[in-house]
């Protein structure tokens, strides 16, 4: 009977998928030689160059581990991917949690994507650490959610910033907006109108696209006819290339403020088309990391450190990536944690240590910054300096500012 | 109106490269009924490979017409080898075997060429600045794109229509039985057809990354979408349609965005299913596409 | 129809429920299985629901994610909004997605073949967009993504176990039961409506629109039908999907979505319901596996995508064609009835 065969093998294949799948129980994720931590990163999909987060603190942590560890303890960084979708993010952070058996979650990535997992872990008591994105939400919230905890200054800060600083400098000019139509978009143009406080009818012009859009040729048309002097770029360094490019190709000369997220040394000089390209020129943005392209940090202990450890740990990864020291700095601040959660790590003693940093020899940051967090206060960077894009490279001006929602 | 015409012309440079790929859609169909969804990926990969040829040392002019000639014989050889087993046999076969092609390649170009931003062409081949005429820029990469789409479109009129080859070429699409009976290696015209398309994809993937840069493996997804959307629109066996297709969607969906400002209908996001209901309006309005040809079945 | 085949059924659906039971009572087994034989399910339940409308008219849908992400969303506007209990909704997001089938289903009676492969492909593309349309907010009011989690109205909210019958259930035991048995429901009413009088309908338009109505069959009912029923199903999975998840965002249900699915039911055998768990487990397994062989980047799409293509050459009639060639020696000889 054939068919029945195939009847039978269909049932239990039903009946032993789980089996299959079987596990044994395990600690949540520490034991006395090791820590298994894990997070969600875009490895494909639209957002797959961001992933370079999690490839510099994967390195960091080898690194780390070729030292013998914290405590003893060798840290497991697992990432696993997520396409950028919230929903897949939810799925792999359970997969993390609940198969994985992670002690924490750390440095996973996005907005939204961190959004849809936070009600998850906090019910859970999963530690949510650092997570790679400038929401404020993530630090305003720590009241409902206290497991979960900020990295970088946020994108209304840093939208401030940029605010406060044309006001002083600029006054009269007008201003356009191409912006990302998403709360990373949204909460830059929020933090912008707040620094720019009664200046904010300055803005005449704010067009936004989204993220599935092929390009944003059409928006850079409706903003030039504005007719604005500034432009400020809201937008993932994909669309900031394409922007640069657009406003050169239609002669539009506005001076042009670029955010963080896409204001990576190599995105620049990729927007600048080997120097031909001259809308880059005068460029500004906000920096708390150090360019391990500036000629400026060449010899700086932290860039040679830097480089040392990408040449050793990560192999074939493009050492341009200003990313993957963005990874370094929040893995060295996780381990920082780490280490002030005690000699037998629980999820508690580590969620306390990450809420209560005074973290001031990150090698990572600039000069005097520091990673400070206390039980009322969930934002671990709150400083930044301005940079000015001059021939090629970033240069910082003004003093360290404070970066606060 | 100045706002009006710059929207048109972005939307005609844009529509280019949609008709360009497009027209590889439909040559596919006209000759082999297959309508190809890996188009955007044979582009894709075809302009990675020029990258790297860009990379070793050749300049980009000349690094062009070789990555048409390699489109051309990559085109040949994936209809030689795996798309003729699928040729006349039931729709969904071939619908699944393009699906697999869209899949492996993508899957190729991130593995062989990873994920980091990148340029193409690092030197700009087109002049980067602007004619402006009464208000409307015009950016010379624009009006170059849609100059060389201008001269390969007809180059391909002429080859169709006043070569004996073109002659093969429709003679083999439009009944193969019968032009096997004339001597027409029927087999070889069609892989030919494949071989074009991949060379227009081929021209379609390298103007998108010198319009829409950077260089990354998913940016043909959403121009093979509006080339879809354009060949259904002009019908899947109009050449012709095509082209006005792709410059039709072009422009239209610039206007249509941009003008939502003053219907508030949050538009901003919704390009691809402008696209759509095109589409679903011309074929329920005429289901062969507005060039196509009716099909009146012999009952 | 033959005892023969009655009998086949029967056991079929006598073991798979046998397979569901004695999974009750299997050892512990890890979690994360019972998420995968829920997608699993999830998969099963959709596909089954393609294959009526792809494999037994002839109607090919490339639009199939739509549906899902019309009953998912369904499920969640409900759950979140109006505090609807997470497993009535089931049934609306059902007669919903059937609606929208319906609805669909009329405009492609005009259109055939390639045509409507397109179009209904353009419906999948345009679903995510349209799911993120912000006029869409007054009926959907707590933005694109829908957060289920600590919904009171869903089944273990927070992922806490389940009481059912007395036993306490791990949330993830509770989905996977909970989808496979719909799915034996749906596969038992799949099977009893393509057996009888539809069936046979929907048969005959497949082989032969002109030859049905010259019979008498009135195609455009049963090609709409065939695209309501096919429509439900694709929105029961969504609902499924969604509740698994306690989630629910636009960027779920992609266009890749649609064509996986008609993957699925390509590899299944169209016209065919047994080999649905094997396209099921096709496009759930394949993927995982290849991330198996190498996590680099691209690696898995070009395993997958090498697999498919290798299938499409090999097995050009699915699972079920290409078992039913393998078998056909040993039925052929121990039945002499020709099979239907």
């Amino acid at each position: 009977m054939p068919r029945v065969l195939l009847i039978a093998t269909a049932a239990l294949l039903v009946l032993g998928i789980p089996v299959a799948f079987g596990g044994t129980q395990a600690d949540p994720g520490i034991t006395p030689t090791s820590i298994h931590i894990g997070g969600t990163v875009p490895l494909s999909g639209s957002a797959q160059a961001f992933q370079s987060v999690a490839k510099g603190a994967d390195a960091y942590f080898k690194y780390v581990n070729a030292r013998g560890g914290v405590n003893k303890r060798k840290i497991n960084y697992e990432y696993l991917d997520d396409q950028y979708i919230p929903s897949e993010t939810v799925r792999q952070t359970r997969v993390l949690v609940e198969d994985k058996d992670v002690f924490a979650i750390f440095n996973s990535l996005g907005t939204e994507q961190n959004e849809a997992t936070r009600p998850y872990l906090n019910t859970k008591d999963v530690p949510q650490l650092f997570v790679a994105t400038g929401g404020t939400t993530f630090g305003r919230d720590r009241q409902q959610y206290p497991w979960t905890i900020a990295y970088q200054p946020t994108y209304i800060a840093e939208g401030a910033m940029y605010g406060s600083y044309i006001r002083r400098t600029q006054p009269k000019a007008k201003i356009a907006i191409l912006y990302q139509d998403d709360s990373y978009g949204g909460d830059l143009v929020k933090g912008l109108e707040r620094g720019l406080g009664p200046r904010k009818s300055n803005i005449v012009s704010r067009v936004s696209y989204s993220a599935t859009d092929d390009n944003v040729q059409s928006q850079i048309a409706r903003l030039r006819s504005s007719k604005a002097g500034i432009l400020m770029l809201f937008a993932t360094p994909k669309f900031v290339i394409q922007a640069y490019q657009y406003v050169n190709g239609l002669g539009w000369k506005p001076k042009i403020f670029v955010n963080a997220v896409s204001s990576a040394s190599n995105v620049m000089v990729l927007s600048s088309s080997q120097g031909k390209n001259k809308r880059v020129e005068g460029s500004i943005s906000i920096v708390f990391l150090k360019d391990p392209n500036d000629p400026k940090w060449a010899k700086d202990p932290a860039v040679l450190l830097y480089r040392k450890i990408m040449k050793k740990y990560a192999r074939g990864s493009n050492i341009k990536d200003v990313y993957n020291l963005y990874g370094m700095s929040v893995a060295f601040t996780f381990v920082d944690a780490l280490k002030h959660a005690g000699k037998s790590p629980t999820r508690a003693s580590l969620m306390r240590a990450a809420t209560h940093l005074n973290e001031r020899n990150n090698p990572f940051l600039l000069p005097r910054m520091s990673v400070r967090t206390t039980s009322t206060d969930h934002y671990p960077l709150d400083q930044a300096r301005l940079q000015r894009w001059h021939n090629g490279r970033w240069i910082s001006f003004g003093g360290l500012l404070k970066a606060r929602s | 109106m100045t706002e009006f015409l710059q929207q048109v012309v972005a939307g005609l440079a844009s529509g280019s490269i949609y008709a360009l790929l497009a027209l590889g859609i439909v040559i596919i169909y006209r000759s082999t009924g297959i309508v190809n969804f890996a188009q955007g990926e044979m582009a894709t990969f075809t302009t990675f490979i020029a990258w790297t040829l860009v990379d070793h040392g050749l300049g980009y002019w000349a690094a062009f017409p070789l990555t048409l000639l390699i489109a051309f014989a990559g085109g040949i050889a994936l209809e030689r080898t795996i798309v003729r087993r699928v040729e006349g046999g039931p729709v969904i076969t071939a619908v699944i075997l393009t699906i697999g092609l869209f899949i492996l390649l993508g899957g190729l170009s991130n593995w062989i060429w990873k994920a980091e931003v990148r340029s193409f062409p690092p030197d700009r081949p087109f002049p980067t600045s602007a004619w402006d005429l009464g208000g409307v820029a015009i950016s010379k990469q624009d009006a170059g794109i849609l100059a060389i789409t201008v001269v390969l479109v007809v180059a391909l009129w002429a080859l169709f229509q006043l070569t004996k080859l073109g002659l093969a070429l429709r003679a083999s699409a439009l009944n193969p039985t019968a032009s096997r009976l004339v001597g027409i290696r029927v087999g070889w015209m069609l892989a030919l057809g494949w071989g074009l398309a991949a060379a227009l994809g081929a021209v379609a993937g390298l103007f998108t990354a010198a319009a829409s840069p950077p260089l990354d493996p998913n940016m043909m997804r959403p121009v093979l979408i509006y080339a879809l959307a354009a060949a259904v629109l002009g019908g899947l066996e109009s050449p012709v349609g095509a082209i006005i297709g792709g410059l039709a969607i072009g422009v239209l969906l610039n206007l249509v965005v941009t003008y939502d400002t003053h219907i508030h209908l949050d538009l901003d996001r919704m390009r691809i299913p402008i696209a759509f209901l095109m589409i679903l309006i011309v074929l329920l309005v005429r289901p062969s596409g507005l060039l196509g040809r009716s099909v009146v079945r012999r009952v | 129809m033959s005892r023969l085949t009655t009998v086949r059924a029967a056991v079929t659906a006598v073991a798979l429920l046998a397979g569901i039971v004695l999974m009750y009572f299997a050892p512990h087994a890890d979690r994360i299985g019972y998420i995968k034989g829920a997608q699993l399910g999830t998969y099963f339940i959709a596909i089954l629901g393609l294959n009526i409308v792809t494999g037994y008219t002839g109607q090919i849908s490339l639009g199939h994610g739509a549906f899902m992400a019309i009953g998912g969303y369904t499920t969640a506007i409900l759950v979140s909004e109006h505090g609807v209990r997470d497993l009535w909704t089931i049934p609306i997001a059902a007669l919903v997605a059937g609606l929208a089938g319906f609805i669909v289903g009329v405009p492609a009676l005009r259109l055939s073949g390639l045509y409507l492969a397109l179009a209904t492909f353009g419906l999948a593309l345009a679903m995510p967009a349209i799911l993120s349309w912000d006029k869409l907010d007054a009926v959907t009011k707590s933005g694109h993504e829908i957060q289920l989690f600590n919904s009171p109205h869903l089944i273990g909210k927070g992922f806490e176990d389940v009481h059912f019958l007395g036993r306490t259930l791990p949330f993830n035991h509770a989905v996977y039961y909970l989808t496979w048995g719909i799915a034996l429901v749906l596969l038992v009413v799949a099977w009893l409506i393509l057996r009888g009088a539809p069936g046979r309908a929907f048969r005959a338009v497949r082989d032969s629109e002109l030859a049905a109505t010259s019979s008498g069959v009135h195609v455009a009912t049963y090609k709409t039908l065939a695209f309501a029923i096919s429509a439900a199903y694709a929105g029961i999975a969504g609902s499924l999907f969604v509740i698994a998840l306690a989630f629910a965002d636009p960027q779920s249900f992609p266009a890749t979505l649609s064509l996986t699915l008609l993957v699925g039911a390509a590899v299944a055998g169209l016209g065919s319901l047994w080999g649905v768990l094997a396209g099921a487990a096709f496009v759930q397994f394949l993927p995982d596996f290849a991330v198996h062989i190498s996590k680099a980047q691209g690696v898995p799409d070009t395993v997958y995508g090498a697999a498919l293509i290798l299938i499409v050459l090999l097995l050009p009639t699915g699972v079920a064609g290409g078992l039913r060639r393998a078998l056909s020696p040993l039925t052929t000889r121990l039945y002499t009835r020709s099979q239907s």
